[in-house]
């Protein structure tokens, strides 16, 4: 019965361990996909190259099959898993700033720390911004408290929001996924850029 | 077949297998956490065992005991009236069972304030407001019910009053408690369907 670390109560060391070793994995897997070069990333941005899109659905949609079924069986209690809580006016924010920043750097956090990791050098300005932006967060955090933490809506799932059963989400996100994967894979017919992929 | 098509049919497939089955819909924690902690630090939330003995006595249809021990130890002594969800059980399973009916203000008790503590803050934490505990559990009951005992020369009318409600509700522990198994497991099993039948509320 999973999730093993509630229920075997791994000590910190195990859990921060695993943990390390989950993330070096993931990132290992990023630099395989070529994430680590921000064009393959802006390429998300303007249509040529839909890796991102493609791999991080797909990771999405496979882990959450394989946690229904795990659930459904009993070997994963998915009531046991932490949900990240929900703050719609930080959301929306947040996702505004973040998004300006991923396409300027042309890295999300990941894949940034990937290419850090290799060396490059546009990486390590990334890196530096990041950290910039979470001090000035830190620093600032009591003046923009209320805005943060504004229209807290709990650990809440958008199945149960939308009163629907976790495995018919589970199928229409699936769907949506297929569609989506279709309309991406005619975008980079469309806008294909073979001087920049070629070299990708 | 191209294999990412294939990969896609699989993943559909899945999905569609998924749709049919019977998930339990997990619940979220919905609440603040300085929200939960007032709550279940909110003296309305515990009831005293003088405050049961006085429902159970009234036999009052609004309210639903249960008790979160094993059931070996359930079925060897409990409270008369109350339903047996072994703390294990009601973790891992959808509260929605037991506590659908907001009518019903359930009342948790276990052999200590344990149990029934972590009860309440998981199901307030679920939004469940109607779920109580029964203040320091079964061992609280037997020192205040059970042994209720009055010393003294005079007594006062509002003492009274309680020392007959303890004498009545230990009577009717100990006479429900005292039946023989089989007789028990009729008496349950009718009480656990008591609390939809008598919602019409025209007592």
């Amino acid at each position: 019965m999973g999730p093993l670390s509630s229920y075997l109560l791994f000590p910190e060391w195990l859990d921060l361990l695993i943990a390390f070793m989950i993330g070096t994995g993931f990132g290992f897997a990023l630099e395989q996909a070529g994430f680590s070069s921000s064009r393959k990333l802006a390429g998300m941005f303007y249509g040529y190259d839909t890796t991102v899109l493609k791999v991080f659905f797909t990771a999405a949609i496979v882990a959450l099959i394989g946690s229904q079924f795990l659930n459904y069986f009993g070997l994963l209690n998915l009531n046991q898993v932490y949900v990240n809580e929900f703050y719609t006016g930080a959301a929306i924010i947040g996702g505004v700033i973040m998004g300006a920043g991923f396409i300027m750097g042309g890295f999300c956090p990941g894949t940034g720390l990937c290419a850090l990791s290799i060396g490059k050098i546009d990486a390590f300005v990334f890196a530096a911004g990041g950290l910039t932006g979470a001090f000035l967060f830190a620093e600032t955090y009591p003046a923009i408290q209320d805005l943060a933490n504004s229209n807290y809506k709990g650990a809440v799932k958008i199945n149960e929001s939308l009163g629907m059963s976790p495995g018919l989400f589970t199928l229409l996100l699936v769907v949506a996924a297929a569609l989506m994967f279709w309309v991406a894979e005619i975008a980079e017919k469309r806008f294909a850029r073979p001087e920049i992929t070629n070299e990708l | 077949m191209e294999m990412r098509k294939k990969i896609t049919i699989i993943l559909l497939l899945s999905g569609l297998i998924l749709a049919l089955l019977p998930l339990s819909a997990n619940r979220s924690f919905l609440i603040k956490p300085e929200k939960l902690l007032s709550d279940v630090l909110n003296s309305d939330v515990a009831l005293t065992v003088d405050q049961v003995a006085k429902l159970i006595v009234n036999e009052d249809s609004t309210i639903r005991l249960i008790d979160l021990r094993s059931p070996e130890e359930f079925s060897s002594l409990s409270i008369p009236g109350s339903v047996n969800v072994p703390y294990s059980d009601l973790i891992s399973s959808d509260l929605y069972i037991f506590m659908n009916d907001r009518n019903i203000r359930n009342i948790f008790y276990s052999n200590t304030a344990f149990y029934s503590n972590y009860a309440l803050v998981y199901a307030r934490g679920l939004g469940y407001k109607n779920s109580f505990v029964m203040e320091g559990g079964l061992s609280e009951w037997f020192n205040t019910v059970m042994e209720s005992k009055f010393t003294g020369e005079r007594i006062s009318a509002r003492e009274n009053a309680l020392y007959e409600t303890r004498t009545k509700a230990a009577q009717l522990f100990t006479q429900f408690n005292s039946m023989p198994d089989s007789l028990k497991a009729v008496f349950m099993a009718a009480n656990k369907f008591s609390a939809k039948k008598l919602d019409g509320g025209c007592e």
